[in-house]
């Protein structure tokens, strides 16, 4: 044993190079599995892992405290496994309109502690009140906190109450928009006993679930119960709002664990094989076969052991921003790295590398001491021959044409390489194809929502303007910058035959012209006041297609409209149908509209500042509100984030594995390289020599690597569209100008030029007397 | 009439020597393998390097070839000042003045003979035919033409250094550098290399062999030089067997 360790150390001293690429690679790997991993097993039931660790009450109930006493709710837990309650609960009207507090009723309930068996919040800013006149407010955690509205939501005012902000927090279950002591809900008058349950059994439908809370109540007085709220609303909530991103995470999963494999594989392998003429030697010396495989293996797991740690570690904290950063305002709390993505990636690298060292390590166990020092050198094959042969006599300069027959004396190793290349090129494209996906959806959202908002002052906020919406629509033409304006009344209509309101945005002015027409998906833009344009959204979720007619119903007055054109988004705010101006006064007899009903939107001539023509505006009319609203799309920033994180890493990692096969063709082939020196090969034919040979792995790889990106992206976009309940534009997906296209396949041949430079450059710098005498 | 083996039938009159070392010195850390080595070589000579092993015969050789370095000294070859060379022109000059053989060949292993020999011209730019079609003629003059598409792995030591003969060849240098070019060899295929070099020295190829076999340094020299500790030892003339 002692000379097993002695003979390995020596291996690893003599190969520092290689020791160390291992530690790289097998770093960046864990890195990769980690980060990976991390994705996958957040994009699988991410609500139901908060969930459960939140203890989320799998019924939310009301009850009346008239019919019941709390007595009587905490004694009835027929099918209960655990309840919290019952607090006492009220809806308050509040007076204030500071922050996010806007006249909007609000749900507050009385909790001594935000923990407890069932529901427990998460308190992400401030304290939990600790005596009366104190609150803390529903949301979900803001990154931006200081920044945005909820920094200046410092007081609620109800019934003469004055209750301050304390602590923002949120609940799995959206059980109230604020809590404070139970002894203060007292005093509000609370008008309902909340109680949380978690049951035992089948809880997977919302009839499941109202039998399970059926059972609870049957020994209540009747009609105590006054709401029941099932937690598979919230689930199915978070689970639209979430599918956007699970395609996007699983594929950057799945090619990251695939390149990650891929590249260890290669690389530990490769270090076994190029140490095959070594394992020859301690044959000879004496080394059984057993013996020399422990020295091989223990040659790679030294350097794997000091990868794997470190790698992990990176990557569980690049994981755990990236998916906190995705996750984050979805209600879900700390988005952990959890225990098994660790363990995985700590102990299934070094396995793979054990596997990937013990396949060739087993031959040279089979091998005679004569054949693993002959086998050392790159294996001669008819093929690979008739290869050089032709390249020999071709018109290539000698060194490119050497170089290109390089990759055919080690097909194993080189198919790994090129297979990382392939994967590096796909993660790239699939990248970079997202990003111009983004960008061109940004390009759209921007002509839904910029370049400017106005909307008439609602009476709580001050006076509203004494002007009409024509003469808001003059005054906004007449200011200096404006190039067009945008009119829009919405009013929810209800639809004849379904018991869903629809909002219907009736327009004039440039609307077609800012942009909304060019983002038809498919039919025309209206050209009747008896036509509208739906968002996708709308058609999908009533079953609708360019061509059916709708019915609405405002105040017993029926009108039809034609569905003539699909468009992606439609104006800013919940997604309704677009219809012309005149409809307006035909399908609601009398419209009472308000100042603050108009909506306005204003594109600026190129180069006006959008913030000051917001403040003219509001300085021409002080009872107008304006603002910038090009908005920043969080989705978007999260995506591109995570996208460009994983197509570096992943290039970057793929040129690593060029870099070790680079590094160990110079290996073996010193003496080749020697001899083409000594009869003149200069420095430079060396690396254009080296570099070729990966150049046209990078080449092929490209060209495969591409369709296979572009099929992914095609895939995988849709499928965050449909989860989105959108479509997408043909203009969106289509994303491959042939520039773009040439990029991408050199996008190949850049990551193996990168990996092949260093080693190459060294290959150049080699001193050939030393190799040529002393091998 | 062209001479065999495409030797250069006239060295230039300009250049009395082909060879000028002086004071070179070459240090490995501690190790001193050559201690103030003065030497020249003139045209047409053929010179034996001889002495123990460890003496510094090698590094003498790569001082020559420009595969290396000295510490000290000034190396000149062919009219040109070697040691001040950078890499690139190093390589040209080698590519362009030398030719080198070595005690194992140093053949490429997927390369039949034929493209192993033309390689040494196609690195300066010929075009695969004529390149190969030079080859040819160096291998049938050579007397292995019909060896010319059996790879290394499959010829004979004999024919293995010939093709490296051949590929020295291959550009016309104006020195041929040897490092026990017979020192793998058994006797028979010692001796027809040994002829080969000899015949080849007749017709006017300048050579530098460094050898352990006084058969070959007495039978294809001029020239001895006697190394011992990184100095010459001791210099003499030799007659022809
Ligand atoms: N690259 C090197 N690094 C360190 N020392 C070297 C190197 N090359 C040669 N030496 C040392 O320089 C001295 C001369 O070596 P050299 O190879 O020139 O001897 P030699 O006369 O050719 O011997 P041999 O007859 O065994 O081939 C020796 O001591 C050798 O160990
Ligand atoms: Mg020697």
């Amino acid at each position: 044993m002692r000379a097993v360790w002695r003979a390995a150390r020596a291996a690893v001293r003599r190969r520092k190079l290689q020791t160390f690429l291992i530690g790289l690679v097998v770093l960046l790997c864990s890195a990769t599995t980690v980060v990976s991993l991390a994705l996958l097993d957040a994009s699988s039931a991410p609500f139901d892992r908060a969930f459960a660790a939140k203890h989320g009450a799998h019924a939310v109930a009301a009850f009346d405290p008239a019919r019941v006493t709390e007595t009587q709710l905490t004694s009835a837990t027929a099918g209960v496994t655990a309840t919290a309650g019952p607090f006492g609960q009220v809806v308050v009207k509040p007076e204030t309109d500071s922050g996010v507090i806007r006249g909007t009723p609000l749900t507050v309930v009385g909790r001594a502690d935000p923990g407890g068996p069932v529901d427990q919040l998460d308190v992400w800013h401030g304290r939990w009140p600790s005596g009366p006149g104190e609150i803390v407010l529903a949301f979900t955690p803001d990154p931006d906190f200081e920044l945005g509205p909820l920094a200046s939501t410092t007081e609620v005012v109800t019934g003469g109450v004055t209750l301050k902000v304390v602590g923002f927090a949120e609940s799995i279950n959206n059980s109230a928009d604020g809590w404070v002591t139970p002894a203060q809900v007292a005093a509000l008058h609370p008008t309902g006993l909340q109680m949380l349950y978690r049951f035992a059994g089948d809880v997977s439908t919302r009839d499941a679930v109202n039998a399970r809370l059926a059972g609870v109540t049957t020994g209540l007085p009747g009609e105590a119960l006054i709401a029941g709220e099932p937690y598979l609303t919230v689930k199915e909530k978070a689970a639209e709002d979430l599918g956007v991103y699970l395609p996007l995470l699983g594929t950057f999963g799945v090619l990251g664990l695939l390149v990650a494999v891929l590249i260890v594989g290669n690389v530990v392998s490769g270090a076994v094989i190029s140490g095959f003429r070594h394992i020859g030697v301690l044959k000879a010396v004496g080394f059984t076969p057993r013996q020399v495989v422990a020295v091989y293996l223990l040659m790679v797991s030294v350097p794997a052991v000091a990868g794997a740690v470190p790698g992990a570690v990176i990557g569980a904290l690049g994981g755990q921003s990236l998916i906190g950063e995705a996750f984050r305002g979805f209600g879900f709390g700390d988005t952990q790295v959890r225990w098994w993505v660790w363990l995985t990636a700590l102990l299934g690298v070094p396995a793979i590398v054990l596997i990937a060292a013990m396949l060739p390590a087993r031959r040279a166990h089979r091998l005679s001491a004569a054949e693993a020092i002959s086998a050392g050198s790159a294996q001669r094959r008819g093929r690979a021959l008739r290869i050089q042969r032709a390249l020999s006599g071709s018109r290539l300069p000698r060194p490119v044409s050497l170089g290109l027959g390089l990759p055919f004396a080690r097909p194993g190793r080189t198919a790994l390489t090129m297979a990382a290349l392939v994967l590096g090129v796909v993660t790239v494209t699939f990248s970079a194809g997202l990003g111009t996906t983004l960008t061109r959806v940004g390009v759209i959202d921007n002509q839904v929502s910029g370049d400017i908002g106005v909307r008439g002052l609602s009476p709580i906020f001050g006076t509203p303007t004494t002007r009409t919406d024509t003469q808001v629509e003059e005054l906004l033409r007449g200011l200096p910058g404006t190039a067009r304006v945008g009119v829009f009344a919405t009013t929810e209509l209800s639809v004849v035959g379904s018991s869903e309101p629809l909002l219907v945005n009736f327009t004039r002015g440039d609307v077609a012209e800012l942009g909304y027409r060019a983002q038809l998906l498919g039919g025309h833009w209206m050209s009747a006041p008896d036509e509208v344009v739906a968002p996708s959204k709308v058609l999908l979720e009533r079953g609708l297609k360019v061509g059916d007619r709708i019915t609405v119903d405002a105040g017993g007055r029926h009108t039809t409209f034609r569905v003539v054109g699909e468009t992606v988004r439609g104006p800013s705010g919940a997604p309704g149908l677009i219809a012309q101006w005149p409809a307006l006064t035909t399908t609601v007899a009398d419209p009472h509209l308000q100042p603050s009903d108009y909506f306005y939107q204003v594109q600026l001539q190129p180069g006006n500042d959008l913030d000051n023509y917001a403040e003219a505006v509001k300085a021409a009319d002080s009872g107008l509100m304006a603002w910038n609203n090009t908005g920043t799309d969080s989705f978007s920033i999260i995506v591109a984030g995570f996208s460009a994180t994983l197509g570096v890493l992943l290039a970057l990692v793929a040129a690593l594995g060029v870099l070790n096969t680079v590094a160990l063709n110079v290996l073996e082939r010193r003496r080749d390289l020697g001899m083409l020196k000594s009869i003149g090969m200069t420095p430079r034919q060396v690396v254009a020599m080296m570099v070729t040979s990966m150049g046209a792995l990078g080449l092929l790889g490209g060209l495969l690597g591409l369709p296979l990106g572009i099929l992914t992206h095609r895939v995988v976009i849709p499928m965050v569209s449909d989860a989105a309940h959108t479509r997408l534009p043909e203009s969106v997906i289509a994303v491959w100008t042939p520039a773009v296209v040439v990029l991408l396949i050199l996008s190949g041949v850049a990551i193996a030029v990168l990996g092949a430079l260093l080693p190459a450059r060294s290959a150049a710098r080699l001193t050939i007397a030393q190799v040529l005498h002393n091998e | 009439m062209p001479l065999p083996y495409g030797v250069r039938s006239v060295p230039p009159m300009t250049r009395e020597t082909v060879v000028r070392l002086d004071g070179v010195r070459k240090e490995y850390g501690e190790t001193v393998a050559l201690d103030g080595v003065s030497l020249e070589i003139r045209p047409g000579e053929a010179v034996a390097v001889m002495g123990p092993s460890g003496c510094g015969k090698s590094t003498l050789l790569n001082m020559v070839a420009g595969l290396d370095r000295p510490t000290a000294g000034t190396i000149e070859v062919h009219g040109e000042r070697i040691d001040e060379m950078n890499e690139t022109r190093l390589a040209m000059f080698r590519r362009h003045h030398l030719g080198m053989i070595f005690q194992f060949f140093n053949l490429l292993d997927d390369l039949p003979a034929l493209d192993n020999v033309a390689l040494a011209a196609q690195l300066t730019g010929s075009k695969a035919g004529p390149a190969r079609r030079r080859a040819l003629e160096l291998l049938d003059e050579l007397g292995i033409a019909d060896r010319r598409n059996i790879y290394p792995a499959a010829l004979s030591g004999g024919e293995r250094q010939r093709v490296a003969v051949a590929r020295a060849l291959m550009n016309r240098p104006a020195l041929l550098l040897a490092d026990e070019p017979t020192g793998a060899l058994d006797s028979k295929a010692g001796e027809q290399v040994m002829d080969l070099l000899l015949d080849l020295n007749q017709i006017g190829q300048t050579l530098l062999i460094v050898t352990h076999d006084e058969r070959l340094a007495h039978r294809c020299a001029s020239r001895l030089i006697e190394m011992s500790d990184g100095r010459i030892a001791r210099e003499s003339v030799l007659e022809k067997l």
